[in-house]
């Protein structure tokens, strides 16, 4: 059957169907093409020019839910994009389309800012893949950067740069009523001219009426805010603002600031208790009367600015103020993604670095596991301009210096 | 909850809603008659013929076909099943708004010829039940409205294309009630200062509140001036939750079984839902946003009024009967697509063939590069006297 002779033959024009004797019920007429008609609809058309657009190339890596490949346009290969490809999974049968893809690709369409990445368009295959063509990325991600210790040293002015990216990014989010839901380094994807863009929206929901309930499970646990492990059911942007308090922490410390191991929700609970103080009803009021809300029993005071500045001292007295209060337990009296826009830092010396300037991509051998026995609390020879230029030359040449090899 | 109603139409000029999904009314009719024409196409190059003509309009007209207008109908009763399959369930308000829209969307590049609504709507309300984050799983979803599971996931790409991949439904309810906050507070002294015409503190504009005209006896709500003629806080707080509650009925009927998603944005929905809730209070609260002497006031308030206009003249006896929604299946039938007619297997056969990428991708150009040397080769033999042959 597959390889019948038949297939060679030309489709027979429509006129040879046509039938003489008075027809039967269109029911018992020749069984016909299923998928492929002639005449396409409109959105089958439009679908089809799309895919045929682009030239699929490489794969550039895979994920959970999707490969990624690189791509160009057929009709000008010097634009380069690269394609998503959503897996299909056994999951399919019992969901079909699955949320994650659903969500990614309802909220990417929405979105249009310099700091997110761009879903450029979709397209689907025959065989029923959705393909996202989403604006290429070539230089990792901001935990490469993070954990590359040899390689690549940056410095205030260039955290001011990043985290600046990603409020403008988070910001913009919550004016479109969308919440990210996983914010954290390896989400936070470095563009050709060294921007930074929020990405994996696979996540992220529209912010729900003050009565919906919501799934606490969320957000990669070490990312995760205080009333997300005491269970609310109704939270808002404030969820993402801690994640990024934890992101700038990280990218002080070069470590992650909440690294619970085992990566269990009492552990979290218990460093966050730590390194921020418990959770209490008078530092937050009502949180005793959330569904989850289990402390150590011994009471950690909030931790005072004294302490943050010792650990945080590199990004500046006006830095750990905007630090502890993206870091608030409460979630009511955290600052928004606005009020963080607001703050003094992003106006206070050091200016934030120009973009080229901004540390590149350094080695290309991977430091896993270092990080485990690194230890964290200063900046790695970022002290100042002169340190900073240093910095940055010693990185370019250990860059070419991999590249060359 | 933000009041600043003019940033929010900025915003809205960039969502997915805005650049695929508002149409003029003339843009829409002819976008309907379009599909509708594609759709006869598509049906009678399958339907068998009698008369052995080959030219469409001939035989179109001797079969008696579904009108534009009938298959608007038999979506919008579909689109009703959905609001109903939605509450049923007890599923937030926006899965059932989302599901509709997404079912008027699908008839915008598909035709009830091609895809009758009866195998669509079940799967828009599973998708939409996923976009919003609203979890069911399919098998107990299939169950619930004794389907196939399977026929609820064969249209879903269909379904993702038609939506050119968009889907997200912008709509009225967080800014209706953003408008009874405002109101609410407004009534209680709460706030600060608004400026209009003349800048006005919260005391005026409480006082101007209380002294509003009386609902006319047309409007939607149910509140009443109390006998005496004086309002108090209370009344007035009742009569802001009553017009509320009444734009609220309109936004769950009338704007999700018009086209009002189509031609307006959704602040301009639930300003006309709430001007036939309360017209007093309605252009009480528009002043307060848009001052009098604006330029822009005047195209303002007409299009909110044409938006109120078509909600207006939606009844439920528009709603086509089960008999009637029988009647126009069957004559569906007539000049039904058969090529989509099976769609669990057409789906079935597409999710087996595996995907063209790689090596299937790259045998399939080769035998097509094949195909043309030969047919270059061949220009002037087979091709004149052979394949080409049939088409007269
Ligand atoms: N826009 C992009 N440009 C370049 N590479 C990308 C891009 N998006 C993803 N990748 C690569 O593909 C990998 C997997 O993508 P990701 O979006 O994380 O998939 P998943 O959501 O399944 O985790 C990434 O780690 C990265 O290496
Ligand atoms: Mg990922």
């Amino acid at each position: 059957m597959l390889k019948s002779p038949a297939l060679d033959v030309p489709p027979e024009p429509p006129a040879k169907r046509r039938k003489t004797s008075p027809e039967p019920e269109s029911d018992d007429n020749t069984p016909a093409p299923i998928i492929n008609s002639t005449v396409k609809d409109l959105a089958a058309q439009l679908d089809e020019a799309e895919r045929k657009k682009y030239v699929k190339g490489r794969k550039l890596g895979s994920g959970q839910y999707a490969d990624v490949f690189s791509a160009h346009l057929l009709s000008d290969p010097k634009q380069v994009f690269a394609i998503k490809k959503i897996k299909i999974g056994p999951e399919v049968k019992e969901f079909g389309i699955s949320y994650d893809s659903l969500r990614e690709i309802r909220f990417l369409q929405e979105l249009n800012h310099p700091n997110i990445i761009k879903l450029h368009a979709v397209f689907s295959t025959k065989s029923q893949n959705l393909n996202l063509v989403l604006e290429y990325l070539p230089q990792g991600d901001l935990l490469r950067l993070i954990q590359d210790t040899k390689g690549t040293t940056y410095t205030p002015a260039d955290i001011k740069a990043w985290m600046l990216m990603l409020m403008r990014a988070v910001h913009f989010c919550h004016v479109n009523g969308i919440l990210h839901r996983d914010i954290k380094p390896n989400n936070l994807l470095i563009a050709a001219d060294g921007s930074i863009k929020l990405a994996d929206f696979g996540l992220a929901r529209a912010m729900a009426d003050p009565f919906q309930p919501m799934t606490y499970n969320t957000i990669t646990i070490w990312y995760r805010p205080p009333e997300l492990f005491f269970q609310a059911q109704h939270y808002g942007d404030a969820v993402d603002v801690w994640s990024c308090g934890a992101v700038f922490a990280e990218l002080i410390g070069r470590e992650v600031l909440f690294r619970a191991w085992p990566e269990t929700e009492i552990n979290m609970v218990r460093l966050i208790c730590e390194k921020v103080g418990t959770p209490t009803e008078d530092n937050w009021p009502g949180v005793s009367k959330l569904r989850g809300y289990v402390t150590p029993s011994e009471i950690i005071p909030l931790r005072p600015k004294e302490q943050w500045s010792a650990s945080f001292r590199a990004i500046g007295e006006v830095g750990v103020d905007l630090l502890m209060k993206t870091l608030t337990l409460d979630p009511r009296q955290r600052l928004t993604a606005e009020g963080v826009l607001r703050h003094p830092f992003w106006t206070s010396e050091p200016r934030p670095s120009k973009l080229r300037d901004l540390p590149r991509r350094g080695g290309g051998k991977e430091t896993m596991g270092e990080d485990l026995t690194q230890r964290g609390g200063e900046l790695p020879t970022a002290n100042g301009e002169g340190g900073k230029k240093r910095g940055d030359k010693v990185a370019k040449k250990l860059d070419f210096g991999i590249m060359t090899k | 909850m933000t009041s600043n109603t003019i940033s929010e139409d900025d915003l809205y000029r960039t969502t997915s809603q805005y650049r695929l999904w508002s149409f003029s009314p003339e843009a829409l009719a002819s976008r309907r008659r379009g599909t509708h024409e594609l759709a006869l196409q598509r049906a009678w190059q399958h339907a068998p013929t009698s008369d052995g003509a080959s030219d469409g309009a001939a035989r179109g007209s001797s079969v008696d076909c579904l009108t534009v207008g009938e298959e608007l109908r038999l979506v919008q009763r579909y689109c009703n099943q959905i609001r109903t399959t939605s509450d049923h369930f007890q599923w937030p308000v926006q899965v059932k708004a989302t599901a509709v829209q997404y079912l008027r969307r699908f008839y915008l590049s598909n035709s009830c010829l091609t895809y009758p609504p009866k195998d669509i709507y079940k799967t828009v309300l599973f998708l939409a039940c996923k976009t919003e984050a609203t979890h069911m799983t399919l098998s107990e979803y299939a169950r619930r409205i004794s389907t196939d599971p399977d026929a609820v996931l064969a249209p879903e790409y269909k379904v993702m294309q038609a939506l050119r991949f968009t889907l997200d439904v912008r709509q009225p309810y967080r800014g209706l009630k953003g408008v009874l906050m405002e109101l609410l507070n407004m009534a209680n002294g709460m706030v600060g200062e608004v400026i209009d015409a003349e800048t006005r503190g919260a005391k005026e504009l409480q006082a101007s509140l209380l002294d509003l005209a009386k609902p006319s006896s047309d409007a939607k709500t149910p509140w009443k001036a109390p006998a005496t003629g004086s309002v108090d806080v209370k009344h007035l707080t009742d009569r802001i939750n009553a017009a509320y509650s009444a734009a609220r009925t309109i936004l769950d009927g009338p704007a999700l079984l018009t086209d009002a998603y189509f031609l307006y944005t959704p602040s301009q929905i639930l300003l006309a839902a709430l001007q036939l809730a309360d017209e007093p209070l309605s252009s009480f609260y528009l002043t307060t946003k848009l001052p009098i002497s604006s330029d822009v006031r005047p195209k303002i308030l007409a299009t909110i009024s044409t938006c109120a206009d078509l909600l207006f003249s939606f009844s439920d006896a528009v709603i086509i009967s089960k008999e009637e929604r029988a009647r126009l299946e069957e004559k569906l039938e007539l000049c039904r697509d058969p090529s989509t007619r099976d769609l669990v297997q057409a789906h079935a056969a597409a999710m087996r063939g595996s995907d063209e990428d790689d090596e299937a991708k790259a045998r399939k150009r080769k035998a097509a590069r094949e195909k043309s040397r030969q047919e270059g080769e061949d220009l002037f033999g087979p091709r004149l006297n052979g394949v080409g042959a049939g088409g007269g």
